[in-house]
């Protein structure tokens, strides 16, 4: 209730303002406006890089684009061929939005394979490539023998820019000579803008571009595209700033390429950051505070001290202009946030919740996995499955890998039969997980087959094999650290749920009903394996065996038909691993999911696994029963050791 | 050698430790056994000073540590091998075991030391070039506590070293860490495996919620009912 009326409180005083202002003759109308503009910017740059992790060095070029398309379409300074035309204002902020978004997906597509520092040097040199082009746009011949296609076209207006630019058209509304009509316009892009941004981020989408930024190879894992996903936020982060930059254009009747440069994707930048990366409260509240420390602050403060100086007579203070000093105050600000507050001002909660103690009496006590916890949707989903047919669900053949000189993998053959528990086991260093890679997609094999329900898996990204049924864990634990347990599993049900842009933000009953099915779902999941109550807690702040758990949650999400364990039971306690051992059981006898299983533990392996493979230097070197296993004598040699458990481990459970 | 008395240490509000305290004594095996979530780790953590304690002492050879900087506590006598491996990925096998010794003085025992590593794991010695995140995860083990031997330290602390190794590896590590205790290394060990660290080490200490609440020789808590039901997993 408290949230609401807070709400109201500020839509008053947004839509009071203005008036106020001209009752009292401040006259910062304007300022406040261009103020908002950056807002709206930041909140671009903020899908970006606070959402999807991808830093943009280069962002102002897409307020360019965006301005220039207005320029082009609305200008009759502009040689444009498109001048002239009945473009209203109102159809050219969403050509300049459709523009920039288009070259966002251009600049993103080369950028998609990299991260982090090549990213950023990339999109740095975009950046600078943008407004050199613009510069140099204003006077174009091309001449190819003695016919000149193209004489003289001034597409940008070069270093002078563009004056005047069309202006939007309501009826009796008095854009011409008022502010007043400029701050409502804008304000009522920003909100939507803003409410579109929370939709987004409340979404199957939004999930998707944190789990990138948490992780990218689990969030491939996991069913996420991320190549899609990352062109998606490159894309939208630019339409955003397209809207911007065509209503600024407008509003300022002049552009020119001065207004892009470098400087302003770092203001932007520090906007975001300040506020902190991947909170629209804490971006709004960032561009709030640079603005007006840039617009007001700077500036009244000048005044004050050059007063001073004049009353004490000190000529050193009288001719001070701080203006000047802006980027020196930016700089030293972003470095304090850093040192003091690195999420940000409002930035993500990287705290457990509090009061969380842990009864660990009752932890170790955790209740062993029952049958009638089994999600009723994951039983009807996975029994009635495409893939529920086959017999040798799995079929691997030959499969071969080497890297450099190592052969990591030699003529593997393994099957894993529908319902079937495969062990496989090996020293350490023996191509075990090398393998999960392969038949996930990580790694793509030198040579042999893969054959998934009877279809070839070779070739396929990661995400593309989670589609087809076939989830995994890994072996240093790779969750979503800083989303929510309950997210970490919404973003396993991601390729089984379908909202796209539109529906994220529009929320039709088809979308709502099934992200609330999708809630659903995972709640019920995350019963089953014992973590209720801990739905808003970071994964990252959880201890070490219910990340396994959580881990394990989100692959069941993705509705696998099998499923990929890799150590499960490592750094659990024996009474942990039992109760472990108990829900893999429970998972192939109630849904017949066929999983195969990497363990060191021989109690785990020993009691659970139908077949055994045994892996040495890449080389299957044994494959049998567990109770042949055990008696093999190159896998004593090369595995067990003679201390292996001597009472052997009754099989079957 | 080291003292931990009545240590608290938080996580913002998350109580890690609540008045934890115990002691090593020169030469000794001790290990430190509990669930996950007991704290534990936060122990070795307080230890080596990435964590502050809130109340508390940390002391090692008479010297108050727990307001040192970690490379400080270090350069002390103090190395560990931290659970989940944090080896350096981009460098070689080599150049990882050279930077264990980083702040040793005695330039003259790196080479015997790296000899001695290296015939205690002999897969290490055929991947000496190769970079250390090419490892497979149990050859990672293997180099991270390599690694910290590589310092020399007089108290090894050692998180979960049989985690992820193969059955053969496991008994080969504890072999390794009674060889290293002999050759006079005091060893704080960490392991989910009570069995084997019980039979290892000297004496053993049962952590939950924070707190020692069993502290005994090792040979007398494998019998003791809490640890047999609890750790061992028997009935």
């Amino acid at each position: 209730m408290n949230s609401r009326l807070g709400a109201a409180v500020l839509a008053v005083v947004l839509v009071a303002y203005p008036f106020v202002d001209q009752a009292v003759g401040l006259h910062t109308v304007h300022a406040v406006s261009d103020g908002m503009i950056y807002m709206l910017l930041a909140l671009g740059l903020n899908i970006v890089v606070g959402y999807a992790g991808l830093l943009d060095l280069g962002y102002a070029a897409f307020f360019a684009i965006g301005a220039y398309a207005m320029g082009l379409l609305n200008s009759p300074v502009l040689g444009s061929p498109l001048y002239g035309h009945a473009w209203s204002f109102w159809l050219c902020i969403w050509v300049a939005a459709a523009v920039s978004a288009l070259l966002g997906l251009v600049i993103g597509a080369p950028t998609l394979r990299v991260r982090g520092d090549y990213l950023a040097i990339i999109t740095l040199g975009f950046g600078e490539i943008i407004p050199v082009a613009i510069r140099n746009l204003g006077d174009v011949t091309i001449e190819i023998g003695g016919w000149r296609p193209i004489e003289r076209l001034n597409l940008t207006g070069g270093e002078n820019g563009v004056n005047p630019v069309g202006r939007p058209y309501l009826p009796g509304v008095p854009f011409e000579t008022d502010p007043v009509p400029w701050y409502f316009l804008i304000l009522i892009i920003g909100a939507a803008s803003v409410w579109a941004m929370t939709r987004l981020r409340d979404s199957r989408l939004g999930r998707a571009w944190m789990a990138i930024r948490e992780d990218e190879t689990a969030a491939d894992c996991t069913g996420v595209n991320p190549v899609s996903t990352k062109l998606l936020a490159f894309a939208l982060g630019a339409s955003f700033s397209g809207f911007a930059g065509s209503v600024y254009a407008a509003k300022l009747q002049a552009i020119t390429p001065g207004a892009f440069e470098f400087q302003v994707s770092i203001m932007l930048l520090c906007m975001v950051v300040l506020g902190g990366a991947g909170s629209i409260r804490g971006v709004v509240l960032g561009a709030m505070l640079i603005t007006v420390f840039d617009r007001v602050i700077l500036s009244q403060t000048t005044f004050l001290v050059r007063g001073i100086g004049r009353t004490l007579g000190v000529p050193a203070l009288v001719s001070l202009d701080l203006t000047l000093w802006r980027w020196f105050f930016f700089g030293l600000g972003l470095v304090l946030v850093m040192l003091l507050r690195p999420q940000g001002l409002a930035g993500r909660r990287v705290q457990p919740l509090a009061g969380a103690d842990v009864d660990e009496a009752a932890a170790l006590d955790a209740a062993p996995p029952r049958v009638e916890a089994i999600p009723r949707w994951l039983r009807e989903q996975i029994a009635t499955g495409p893939v529920a047919q086959a017999d040798a669900l799995l079929d691997v053949r030959g499969l071969t890998k080497a890297f450099g000189g190592v052969v990591a993998l030699n003529a593997v053959d393994l099957v894993v039969p529908r319902g079937g528990i495969i062990g496989l086991i090996g020293p350490n260093g023996a191509g075990k997980t090398t393998f999960f890679n392969v038949v996930t997609g990580l790694i793509r094999p030198d040579a042999g087959r893969l054959t998934f329900a009877g279809a070839s898996l070779v070739g396929l990204r990661p995400n593309a094999i989670v589609a087809r049924g076939i989830a995994r864990t890994f072996q240093s634990i790779r969750l979503f650290q800083y989303m929510t347990v309950l997210d970490n599993v919404l973003v396993g049900e991601h390729c089984r749920l379908e909202a796209r842009v539109a529906g994220a933000v529009l929320r039709p009953p088809r979308v709502r009903a099934e992200e609330a099915r999708a809630r659903e779902r995972a709640r019920s999941l995350l019963t089953f394996v014992g973590l209720s109550g801990k739905e808003d807690e970071l994964a990252r702040n959880l201890p070490y065996g219910d990340q396994r758990r959580l881990e394990i949650a989100r692959a069941l999400a993705t509705e696998p038909r099998l499923l990929l364990l890799d150590e499960p039971t490592a750094g659990m306690n024996p009474r942990e691993s039992h109760t472990l051992t108990d829900l893999i059981g429970l998972l192939r006898r109630e849904l017949s999911l066929s999983i195969l299983l990497i363990e060191h533990d021989m109690q785990v392996v020993m009691r659970i696994s139908d077949r055994i493979t045994v892996l040495d230097y890449g080389t299957r070197i044994a494959e049998g029963t567990p109770t042949e296993i055990q008696r093999h004598p190159r896998v004593i040699e090369a595995y067990l050791g003679t201390g292996a458990p001597q009472e052997p481990v009754v099989p079957g459970v | 050698m080291l003292e931990l008395a009545d240590l608290h240490t938080y996580y913002g509000n998350i109580r890690a430790l609540r008045g934890l305290s115990l002691s090593v004594e020169r030469g000794e095996i001790v290990t430190l056994i509990g669930g996950n979530g007991a704290g534990k780790t936060t122990t070795l953590r307080t230890i080596l000073g990435l964590v502050r304690p809130r109340r508390g002492s940390v002391t090692f050879n008479g010297t108050r540590v727990d307001t040192l900087a970690t490379d400080r506590i270090v350069r002390l006598g103090v190395a560990q091998s931290p659970e989940g491996r944090h080896i350096f990925p981009r460098m070689s096998v080599l150049e990882n075991l050279e930077l264990g010794a980083f702040a040793r003085r005695d330039r003259d025992g790196i080479a015997p030391d790296l000899e001695r590593v290296l015939s205690l794991f002999p897969r290490l010695r055929e991947r000496l070039t190769q970079k250390g995140g090419t490892l497979s995860g149990g050859e990672q083990q293997m180099l991270a506590i390599s690694r910290a031997l590589m310092a020399r330290p007089e108290l090894l602390l050692l998180d979960e070293p049989s985690m992820g190794l193969s059955p053969i590896l496991v008994e080969t590590i504890f072999r390794i860490i009674q060889d290293i205790n002999r050759q006079g290394t005091t060893i704080l060990l960490v392991e989910q495996n009570a069995r084997m660290a019980l039979r290892v080490a000297h004496r053993g200490y049962v952590i939950q919620t924070g707190r020692i609440v069993l502290h005994d020789a090792a040979a007398a808590l494998l019998r003791s009912d809490l640890v047999r039901k609890t750790y061992l997993g028997e009935k």
